[in-house]
């Protein structure tokens, strides 16, 4: 493989790079050496290209772990070995990790820790919307946060010396735009620390039992006050004033990340940049009191703008109240809490703020209904398969089953038309949730939870542990597709492929499972793809006793057509024969593989299959009831 | 000529058809060409089969990734476009695949898929310069119909509707392609480039 440009060691040389890109190179160049953690939009792309660089910087130690408390701890551990370590998340891991986290807060570092928060405003890719920023003074540590990639590259360089020289943990925070826009980045030079690991034994630093966490947590909160003197003065944070009035007032701004820089857009717009007063926020925890202080001071209304909740807001007005400053404070009284802002809107409500006339054009009505584009599970996705299978052996026993889902492809089984999930909250809830349900369930509705095979290894097992101690008995289906797919398709403990492409050892799941305590009886594995045996199966296993797992097996499509491709497999094309298909729709409005379409075929409406979508799984020519589909040998 | 301050450029799609791929390649053309270039780009779940938007902004002096309103916006399929109405004005430049993948959620919802005549009409309500573009034949025509984002890449730049020099986009596109597709794409692109002219001289609409 060649040298990527951003692996390179030419300091002052201009990318373009994507925001995970530029974090990457940011933490190459901070001269980290340990760096984990869990694949999750819109974070995953970060480790995967330090994973491009480790060929060429082979000092890097880089793990996908098993899930983001995992890695946390595994960076915890570097940082406590005087290594610089990063630990990277979306910001739903950090709730995963946050057990960890929060007191390894106490214990500060050695070696800089750096943990990444990857936050999604509007789910674009995820659950929920939080805002992560509350973490810095829930735990009481500094959060910051770029507002370009290029600062991004900057800002988590300076943090490693930051960390160390404060002995705490910094929580960089980012959103989807920033992970997932690109633009110029210069690069710097890749710093090679000099410390050395070793251990440093010192329990009443390092051990968190009660006589020891009383006294930390007041050194912490000591760390914290000193963090929040040099707030004002952090590289990444700046001031602005202007003593020029606008409709005769003083206006002010304060943003920081992604909304910094489409407000300075919008300040640009309506060339008011240079007549107002502007503070860009770096650090958002310990904010920098000071200059907001002074901003007050100057100004006599400011808007505050950030997305999502009141975080700055909040202490902006407490500054204010402690300090007598009665500048009218606006925030979350003109910007939304929920969703992620359009451009638009921060046109819209800087003019509305500075009482200039800006009318946006009236979007033209359209009366057109266009037909929904969601995400969809891939044509030959193995878990349609699952989903099929066991509707169909639901409909043979007469039952209906309350299906508890997970996190990954498959909660695409939620949408039509497979509309195969009942509940879903996060990773490994499938199994979790479904230990109190199983005991509400009847024969007529048993309970079905449905997970993945990473995020069983992830959550699900500790769930499936306490099914199998409490005697809660209900059927699990782990889909084996052996594939992180719906982050990038990354390896994990099933696959025994190591993120560096490098043989690890490869976690049996049927072995793991058996180790649960489930009784081989009740453990099933079968090929998703072999609709007929998965139909057979699945009603033994829906009529077993006990808690019973059921391993659906078969390697994500995609990994299966990279497969044949890389072995010159050619696989028959799949057809549909027109004179024995009756136009029931079956595969097209039942099943939904996206390669099945609509003909007319004199003068009739058959089925038949795009061949450049078709992945020719040949799974549906066992879905049709009439045996109209065939493979051409 | 510009919406707003900077190049804006809208490139929408459905995933896996080189919407992103496009926006990183004219990412790399402004680079080049010593622009200052903000994108933002659909990655994750997002992209399985969904709609799929890369916003572009490149000049002297642009912060934020995403747009306001765009100054060109080339649609890979032919009714995506409608999704992003909103970043039109009359001032935008459309260039609009006449390909279509017609998405499951019409048999599953039973929503029609509109027809070309409907979606063309509508677009001309709001601007004069909608330019329908036969982008799968032509790429075919260029011997691979993966290079489809090139010709349209192409047709922008010979339609006078791209500020970044030839040199630069050719580049750029040579960076971003396999060895073996490099002779492939150059020739999509000049397709793309000839098609462009003609436009621009007002021989196709």
């Amino acid at each position: 493989m060649n040298k990527p440009d951003y692996a390179e060691d030419s300091p002052g040389k201009e990318l373009i790079l994507m925001g995970n890109e530029a974090i990457a190179r940011g933490i190459l160049e901070g001269g980290a050496i340990i760096a984990v953690g869990y694949p999750g939009t819109p974070s995953s792309e970060i480790l995967a290209t330090l994973a491009t660089m480790q060929k060429f910087h082979s000092h890097l130690m880089l793990e996908w772990s098993i899930n983001e408390k995992v890695a946390m701890e595994v960076a915890y551990g570097g940082a406590l070995s005087n290594l610089r370590s990063v630990a990277v998340m979306k910001h739903v891991g950090l709730n995963v990790a946050s057990d960890a986290f929060m007191t390894a807060c106490y214990t500060g570092v050695r070696g800089g820790l750096v943990v990444i928060s990857a936050d999604d405003p509007n789910c674009y890719s995820s659950q929920n919307e939080q805002d992560n920023r509350y973490f810095g003074p829930h735990a009481l540590i500094p959060v910051i946060e770029p507002s370009s990639p290029q600062e991004a590259k900057n800002m988590i360089k300076d943090a490693f010396t930051f960390s160390e020289k404060h002995k705490t943990i910094v929580l960089f925070r980012t959103t989807t735009r920033l992970n997932h826009g690109r633009a110029n980045v210069i690069l710097g030079d890749i710093q090679k620390t000099e410390t050395k690991p070793d251990f440093d034994r010192n329990p009443s630093k390092y051990v968190c039992v009660p006589s020891n966490s009383r006294r930390m947590r007041k050194e912490l909160l000591q760390r914290l006050e000193k963090i929040s003197e040099e707030s004002d003065s952090y590289p990444f944070t700046s001031l602005t004033l202007s003593e020029k009035r606008i409709n005769g007032k003083k206006f002010g701004f304060i943003s920081a990340g992604i909304p910094y820089a489409h407000l300075m857009d919008a300040l640009e717009y309506f060339k008011i940049a240079e007549n107002v007063s502007i503070l860009k926020i770096g650090m958002i925890y310990p904010p920098p009191k000071k200059l907001i202080q002074k901003l007050l001071e100057n100004c006599d209304e400011i808007l505050i703008v950030e997305e999502l909740e009141p975080v700055i807001e909040n202490f902006v007005k407490q500054i204010a109240y402690d300090s007598k400053i009665t500048t009218i404070i606006h925030g979350k009284d003109v910007f939304p809490i929920a969703g992620e802002f359009p451009v638009k809107l921060y046109l819209e409500k800087t003019a509305a703020f500075i009482g200039k006339e800006f009318a946006t054009q009236e979007l033209l009505e359209s009366d057109i209904e266009l037909p929904p584009r969601l995400p969809l599970l891939c044509p030959g996705c193995s878990h349609r398969s699952t989903y099929w299978a066991l509707k169909q052996a639901e409909k043979k026993l007469k039952i209906n089953a309350f299906k508890s889902g997970d996190i990954g492809c498959y909660t695409l089984g939620v949408y039509k038309p497979l509309e195969s999930l009942n509940a879903q909250i996060c990773m490994g809830s499938s199994i979790g949730v479904a230990n109190a349900l199983s005991k509400v369930q009847t024969d007529k509705e048993p309970v079905v939870a449905i997970i993945g095979d990473s995020t069983f290894f992830h959550s699900g097992v500790s769930g499936l542990i306490n099914a199998v101690y409490n005697q809660n008995n209900f059927l699990v289906i782990i889909l084996d597709n052996q594939s992180t797919s719906m982050t990038g398709m990354q390896p994990n403990p099933g696959t025994g492929v190591k993120i560096t492409e490098e043989s690890g050892t490869k976690v049996i799941l049927r072995d793991l499972v058996k180790g649960c305590g489930i009784p081989e009886e009740n453990i099933w594995i079968e090929d998703s793809n072999n609709i007929p045996k998965m139909v057979e199966k699945l009603e033994e296993a829906l009529q077993a006793k006990g808690i019973r797992v059921f391993i659906s097996r078969h390697v994500c499509s995609l990994l299966e057509i990279r497969e044949w491709k890389e072995q010159k497999v050619v696989m028959p094309e799949v057809k549909v024969d027109p004179e024995k298909c009756i136009g029931c729709m079956t595969c097209i409005r039942k099943f939904g593989c996206p390669a099945l379409v609509e003909i007319e075929y004199n003068g009739k409406k058959k089925s038949s299959i795009d061949p450049s979508i078709c992945r020719r799984c040949q799974v549906c020519i066992d879905v049709c009831p009439y045996g109209a589909i065939y493979c051409e040998e | 000529m510009h919406n707003s301050h900077g190049y804006n450029i809208l490139t929408v799609g459905v995933g896996g058809t080189g919407v992103i791929s496009a926006t990183q390649i004219l990412a790399w053309a402004a680079l080049e060409d010593n622009y200052q270039v903000r994108t933002a780009e659909t990655h994750g779940m997002a992209q399985r089969g969904g709609s799929v938007v890369g916003y572009l902004r490149f000049g002297s002096n642009v912060k934020g990734p995403l747009i306001y309103k765009a100054d060109v916006i080339l649609s890979f399929e032919l009714s995506e476009i409608l999704r992003y109405s909103e970043y039109i004005n009359e001032k935008t430049s459309l260039f609009v695949s006449k390909d279509i993948l017609i998405p499951p959620s019409v048999y599953t919802y039973n929503i029609p898929y509109p027809s070309q005549d409907v979606i063309l009409n509508h677009l001309r309500k709001i601007t004069h310069h909608v330019h329908l573009i036969d982008a799968g034949k032509m790429a075919k025509n260029a011997g691979n119909p993966k290079t489809s984002n090139v010709v349209l890449i192409g047709t922008i730049y010979g339609a006078g509707k791209l500020p970044i020099q030839e040199s630069s986009l050719k580049n750029a596109i040579i960076k971003f392609v396999p060895d073996r597709a490099k002779k492939i794409n150059e020739i999509a692109f000049q397709i793309g480039i000839q098609y462009g002219r003609k436009i621009k001289e007002g021989f196709y609409e």
